[in-house]
């Protein structure tokens, strides 16, 4: 859509055409018995049987009386059938009275010139009666409408509060100002690159929008939000009246309707309350829209802010306690053997050592989080021994087992698995890490793990202090400690890691109280395609020397 | 050993560590912050083992090794970062001797130090191995463990000769699967070097699920280890 000067903005004078717009699910069909031969012929049957009944009884009333009865068709056709039918009854009743009834009986002549002033004022009864009457008639059907109008406004305001997802509530707008009212809409809302685009539309034939929508007129529209095309004050001929889609703060959009397909009779104006309450809605739908998106933004933006705090709370704190120790060992190591003992040293030296590999574990957790979290993770998936992976890891948590007891039970014919072992390893420390770190010298740790399905479970089982219930799948938020392990120093990484990786392998860890004290963690992952697995090397012959 | 050694780290504490280690423990040292120092003091001062960073200032680490391997047979140790595995693999699959992940423990360093000079000096081959409780006599095709013989299939002999032969050394999936199996495609025969290594450590390990002598390097490969070379640096505890 070109951006267009307002000042040189000339509105088009188009050849004022209407398209046959197709015809919507259930357009009404009142017209046509209103304008049919049936209204005049029981008229003319009604005025027929009187004449024949005041012919036999004619005696009976004087000729005031049959005026007066005439009368009665003249009503029942105004509040029927409206106007013309009413005239059309007050005729032929005043033929009939005079033909009839008025001497000369039989003849069209009127002696009496007295007559003649009755039949003025006969007529005039009848006429003022059948325009109140098709008055009356007209108001009453103009008020069941705007009843229609006003419940189904309301049933789909409804329908739009309770909708979510919002091209599905300004679709159901536009559709339904279709097939209730008859007016063919589209929506334009702005696009990322500035231009406003057909977001939805309904009652258009073939799904175009011919006639063609302005550009022009919709740019004005949604700069200034003012209505235009017919029926509004501004560019009168268009073939479209367009809505600002306008909460008090901005435009949304543009709404584009089509001419009135069902009250041709009504005036233009006439609708416009209606079109202004379908674009009240759609522009409330779409502020909600927005405002649940800023919402959520801004619940995001505080989550990434609640979440950096606590990494600085945990890091600087996880950081600072090695380096206390390291830095102090270590200047009270340069005092030098005249003040500490061979085995004062030895005992700093140690906590030196510790220090330092507390600040490798922890560089390694978080840099391990970084590469989860910007998604530069890479599977370099191969096919991996089970036993071989366990056997890793634990040479690495060699030193932080001291006299716990691992035992490793594994079936034999446990197949290979495909994975990124360097990862699953790392898990597999993080998870033996944790099953030491929260479990007392000489307990027992046991592993074990069994394929089934295709789908190979890895337990690990410690004798430590358990994990509650509720906190069972905490544990594997970042930087949640569990509130029973705040005195053990630790940062909340360890097992969010581990889940990053099984969960980067399509696969699940979970954790449970195991039956007695301590925790089972559970792996569970895909094995993998099994392609390759048959194939020999033609080495199965054993040799022996 | 008064063996010379060629440090190439552009980190002045890291430098300063090594040298003051490794003169203690016997070895002269010269150091290179730079790549292009790095290559021209090789041949200049011609080391007995080269410790190189894979990462430098001015040049890619392995250009360095490229150039240094273009005219010697030098023993290069690389230093790597953890996460790098890659990077060691190509490293030692373009003529690095082995490598050490940074942090690293002096023990750890020491014995990598000693395994490659130890390489670089016994280029001829011996007719028996010994590592740990193996002997394996390469003359008559014979495995023992603590004097016991071991029956092995032809690749498991094979597989178990060429780890011997480079005991100490780590050993890529690729040159292990070129070195035993000839040529093959590397990525789908990689698992059958798991499978094979499997099936010998249950004939040579005491306790296959967690293995002494065929050691598993994660993402680069595996190393025969003679468990009494270091057990002064396990020393420390000897838990489950």
């Amino acid at each position: 859509m070109r951006e267009v000067e307002p000042s040189v903005l000339k509105w088009r004078v188009l050849t004022s055409y209407m398209m046959p717009w197709p015809n919507p699910g259930k357009l009404p069909e009142e017209s046509s018995r209103r304008s049919g031969r049936f209204p005049y012929l029981v008229i003319t049957l009604m005025v027929a049987l009187l004449t024949t009944v005041f012919w036999k009884v004619g005696n009976a009333f004087n000729l005031v009386n049959l005026a007066l009865l005439y009368l009665l068709p003249v009503l029942v056709s105004a509040a029927r059938w409206g106007r013309g039918p009413s005239f059309y009854a007050a005729g032929i009743g005043v033929v009939s009275f005079d033909f009839f009834f008025v001497p000369p009986v039989h003849r069209f002549s009127v002696a009496d010139i007295r007559y003649l002033v009755s039949f003025i004022v006969y007529l005039a009864v009848a006429a003022f009666t059948a325009s109140l009457a098709a008055q009356l008639r007209q108001n009453a059907r103009e008020a069941i409408a705007r009843e229609a109008v006003t419940s189904s406004l309301f049933t789909l305001s409804t329908q739009v509060a309770a909708g979510r997802d919002l091209d599905q509530v300004l679709r159901e707008i536009v559709v339904h100002a279709w097939n209730t009212f008859g007016l063919p809409t589209a929506i334009l809302l702005p696009h990322p690159n500035g231009e406003l685009q057909v977001q939805v539309m309904a009652g258009f034939p073939d799904g175009k929008l011919t006639p063609a929508l302005e550009p022009r007129v919709i740019e004005w529209v949604y700069k200034h939000g003012q209505m235009a095309g017919y029926g509004s004050s501004a560019h009168r001929d268009g073939n479209f009246l367009y809505v600002p889609l306008k909460t008090e703060s901005k435009v949304h959009g543009v709404m584009c309707v089509g001419a009135d397909h069902r009250r041709t009779g009504t005036s233009k104006s006439a609708r416009i309350p209606v079109v202004q309450a379908l674009a009240g809605l759609a522009s409330v739908s779409i502020a909600r829209t927005h405002f649940e998106e800023e919402a959520k933004i801004a619940h995001l933006t505080a989550e990434s802010e609640r979440l950096r705090t606590a990494l600085l709370d945990s890091i600087s704190h996880e950081l600072r306690t090695p380096l206390a120790t390291i830095i102090g060992a270590a200047t009270a190591l340069g005092e030098g053997a005249s003040v500490l003992s061979a085995d004062d040293q030895h005992e700093l030296l140690l906590t030196v050592h510790e220090g330092a590999m507390r600040m490798n574990r922890l560089v390694t957790n978080l840099l391990g989080m970084v590469r989860l979290e910007s998604g530069m993770l890479r599977l370099n998936k191969k096919w991996c021994d089970v036993s071989d992976m366990i056997g890793v890891a634990l040479s690495q948590v060699h030193d932080a087992l001291q006299n716990r007891k691992v035992s490793v039970h594994l079936p034999s014919g446990l197949p290979p698995v495909a994975v990124d072992d360097v990862l699953v390893e790392q898990a597999l420390v993080n998870l033996l890490s944790n099953a030491i770190k929260y479990s007392p010298d000489g307990s027992a740790i046991d592993i074990d793990a069994l394929e089934y399905d295709g789908v190979l479970t890895l337990r690990i089982r410690d004798r430590g202090i358990g994990i509650p219930e509720d906190e069972a799948d905490k544990i594997f938020d970042k930087f949640y400690r569990s509130q029973s392990a705040q005195a053990i120093p630790g940062t909340g990484l360890g097992l969010a890691i581990c889940k990053g990786i099984i969960q980067a392998h399509g696969g699940e860890i979970y954790a449970r109280p195991a039956d007695d004290t301590g925790t089972v963690f559970t792996i569970r992952l895909p094995v993998g395609d099994s392609e390759q697995q048959g194939l020999s090397l033609g080495d199965t012959e054993e040799m022996s020397f | 050993m008064g063996a010379k050694i060629l440090i190439v780290d552009d980190e002045v504490q890291i430098r300063r560590l090594l040298r003051v280690t490794l003169e203690a423990h016997g070895f002269s040292t010269v150091e290179a912050n730079r790549g292009k120092d790095a290559v021209s003091q090789a041949s200049f001062v011609r080391p007995d083992l080269v410790i190189l960073d894979l990462g430098l200032p001015d040049m890619d680490g392995m250009e360095v090794l490229a150039q240094i391997r273009a005219w010697s047979s030098v023993p290069i140790l690389v230093l790597t970062v953890r996460e790098d595995e890659a990077g060691k693999v190509h490293a030692l699959d373009h003529g690095a001797d082995d490598y050490i992940t940074k942090p690293f423990g002096m023990s750890e360093l020491m014995a990598r130090i000693r395994v490659a000079l130890r390489h670089a000096a016994r280029q001829s081959d011996q007719p028996v191995l010994h590592i740990g409780p193996l002997t394996i006599d390469l003359a008559r095709r014979i495995v023992e463990k603590n004097g016991v013989s071991v029956k092995l299939t032809p690749i498991e002999y094979e597989l178990l000769k060429t780890l011997a032969k480079n005991a100490g050394r780590v050993l890529t999936h690729r040159q292990l699967l070129k070195q035993v199996w000839g040529e093959q495609n590397y990525e789908t025969a990689g698992h059958y070097l798991r499978v094979y290594v499997g099936h010998l450590r249950k004939k040579i390990e005491d306790e296959p699920t967690r293995p002494q002598l065929i050691v598993t390097e994660p993402g680069v490969g595996y190393r025969l280890v003679a468990p009494q070379e270091d057990s002064n640096e396990v020393s420390v505890n000897d838990g489950g």
